[in-house]
């Protein structure tokens, strides 16, 4: 337990090997290295400590990770109980010195798991903090607010030439207006969605809440199609956009948000009452309004809209309206 | 004596004893004279002024005094192209009246479209009586964003419209993008497309509007003295600062404002006419006005004379 006390809070969920990240922790922090090998050395001081000591601690470690492949290692190596069997391990391990290494929580794992690349050098002390890659935020606890996903646009190709009128005709709920739009607009109530199927076989599925959902949705469009008597196929399902919102629950001053991050923000009250927020990296754009509520989208990956959301949490704690 | 106070932008001749003096020039001898102890310093200067003498005794469609067109050549591309000018004797009419020589086209093609531009800028500032230094300004802007062409595909009326809202934010002297509608064949929406690209284009960002840009033209226009367009600012910038009005556009706060003050004192304005003048809807001036009609008394300057006391403000 003292070990990962001694890590800062941000990275207590870094503290396992291959820097996994577990669930519970939320994915993207301001502090959270984006996939590196950054993860966090704990104490290399096995010289100190007793074996006996170094099991126990390896031990409460073990409680807190949810790699089974380590704690099978871990119970093997209590059932073997061999002290020698321990020694070696270590002394193998301070042979190998700076070069990469994973975090010296199981000291049976060096001997079988390959170093992280690029990982940091054995660090002499067990409170040495972490320098972030992403721009410096404090490392204070994340938001705790999760941006729900409305709206997910995936395209999917169908494989074949598709007749509009005859679908049109024999499908339910589908109108085809050829002067206006030049393909069939279909919708199917679960999940709610809407899909526009085009001649050319390819179809737009707009509407779905989740991923999952989407890609069903896309496979009950596709099934319609087959009944009617295309040879309809399911090929590069892929999702285009999603679009998350969520509330920051404090009111946020949008003039001073404009004056500071100028390059990223347009706010023209003429045009739009929120400000329009270009994120870099991700590259997502935000719709941030007066009231707290904020709109995230262009996104592609669900881990993109909670990695912009952490990002712009801190700069909107900045700029919350005092009275 | 020399009256052209042309400035010499010869750097070779100056006067041996007084290298710092701007010689004068006298058109009639062709001198150059010192200043500061009367040398002539060169003689014989051509003059590159207009042509002097005019030979009126045709008929001159152009002044023939002119040697070159009158043109900025900082805008368009040096403007040291010619053409040949309308026959006007009977010689130069073949037997169906059509001139004979007829190729009076491709005369700066590169330039065309920007001398387009610049005419139609020229058209939509008279129609709001903009000041030359606008109109320079959004020439300058036009000229950037033609060069750089990376809004080649848009049409140069929503780029020159675009241009001209631009310079007037830039100048300090905002106008709203009804007002440039108005002046405009393009929509609102396509200005305010053009607008955001080319500020994304020009790497450059204007201020937020405020609500004391707007007050002295609204109330001009309206015909209201100068102590409700002082109260109407004073209440508009004290809304903002009281945060009673979260969210809504500076031009609707401002139209409020204004329909307060004017309904406090003699002159007083129905929302339609504010509404009209603002460009802003009756229920947008009324929404804003519930918002801070329950401070109207804090938000008055203290100088104020009510011809209607504020408890019997309309209510609406």
């Amino acid at each position: 337990m003292d070990q990962n006390s001694s890590l800062p809070p941000y990275a207590q969920g870094l503290a396992s090997p291959q820097g996994a990240m577990t669930p519970g922790i939320p994915i993207f922090s301001p502090m959270m290295p984006y996939g590196t090998g950054l993860t966090p050395q704990p104490i290399q001081n096995t010289n100190s400590l007793s074996i006996l000591e170094e099991q126990q601690r390896q031990q409460q470690q073990q409680q807190q990770q949810q790699q089974q492949q380590q704690q099978q290692q871990q119970q093997q190596q209590a059932v073997a109980a061999a002290a020698a069997a321990v020694q070696q391990s270590t002394s193998q391990q301070a042979a190998q010195g700076v070069s990469g290494q994973t975090p010296q929580l199981f000291h049976s794992q060096t001997l079988t798991t390959a170093p992280l690349p690029g990982t940091t050098p054995l660090y002499p002390s067990p409170m040495t903090p972490m320098t972030p890659i992403t721009p410096a935020t404090p490392a204070s606890e994340s938001s705790g607010i999760v941006p729900q996903l409305q709206n997910i646009v995936s395209t999917v190709n169908l494989g074949c030439k598709l007749d509009l009128k005859t679908i049109a005709l024999r499908a339910r709920n589908a109108e085809y207006n050829p002067k206006r739009f030049a393909a069939v607009i279909m919708r199917i109530r679960e999940p709610r969605t809407t899909a526009l199927i085009f001649s050319s076989g390819k179809m737009v599925c707009t509407g779905a809440k989740s991923e999952e959902q989407s890609r069903l949705a896309a496979r009950k469009y596709a099934r319609v199609v087959q009944k009617l008597g295309f040879p309809a196929k399911f090929l590069d399902f892929k999702i285009q956009n999603m679009v998350g919102s969520c509330d920051v629950k404090f009111p946020i001053r949008l003039e001073g948000l404009v004056l500071t991050h100028q390059q990223f923000s347009s706010y023209e009250p003429e045009l739009f009452p929120g400000l329009i927020y270009r994120m870099i990296k991700p590259r997502i754009v935000l719709l941030i309004f007066v009231s707290g509520k904020v709109v995230l989208t262009g996104a592609k990956v669900r881990a993109e809209i909670y990695e912009a959301f952490e990002n712009i949490y801190p700069i909107l704690k900045g700029f919350r309206k005092t009275t | 004596m020399a009256s052209t106070s042309r400035l010499d932008a010869l750097p070779r001749v100056t006067c041996p004893n007084h290298p710092d003096a701007i010689l004068v020039e006298d058109y009639r001898a062709g001198d150059m004279i010192c200043p500061e102890c009367g040398l002539v310093v060169g003689d014989r200067v051509i003059d590159v002024g207009s042509e002097w003498r005019t030979f009126s005794n045709d008929k001159a469609t152009k002044d023939p005094s002119r040697v070159g067109d009158s043109q900025n050549p900082l805008l368009s591309d040096g403007d040291l192209s010619t053409m040949i000018g309308k026959g006007t004797g009977a010689a130069s009419f073949d037997e169906f009246g059509n001139s004979k020589y007829q190729n009076r086209r491709a005369m700066s093609s590169s330039d065309r479209a920007m001398m387009n531009a610049f005419k139609e800028i020229t058209t939509m500032a008279d129609r709001i009586n903009l000041p030359r230094n606008i109109v320079d300004r959004t020439n300058n802007l036009f000229k950037q964003v033609y060069e750089q062409k990376s809004l080649k595909g848009r049409a140069n009326d929503a780029i020159a419209s675009a241009c001209l809202y631009i310079a007037c934010r830039q100048e300090g002297v905002p106008r709203t993008f009804k007002e440039i509608c108005a002046v405009s064949r393009i929509s609102k929406k396509e200005i305010g497309r053009c607008f955001k690209l080319i500020l994304k284009a020009l790497e450059t960002s204007v201020d937020l509007i405020t609500t004391g840009d707007f007050m002295s033209r609204f109330c001009s226009n309206l015909c209201l003295p100068k102590q409700v367009q002082m109260a109407a600012t004073h209440i508009a910038r004290k809304a903002v600062e009281l945060d009673l009005v979260p969210g809504r556009s500076p031009i609707s706060v401002a139209a409020a404002a204004i329909y307060m003050a004017s309904q406090a004192s003699a002159e007083k304005r129905t929302q339609k006419e504010i509404g009209d003048i603002a460009g802003v809807a009756d229920v947008t001036i009324r929404q804003s006005y519930r918002l801070i009609y329950p401070r109207a008394p804090d938000l008055f300057p203290t100088d104020f004379k009510f011809d209607t006391p504020v408890d019997k403000l309309p209510q609406l």
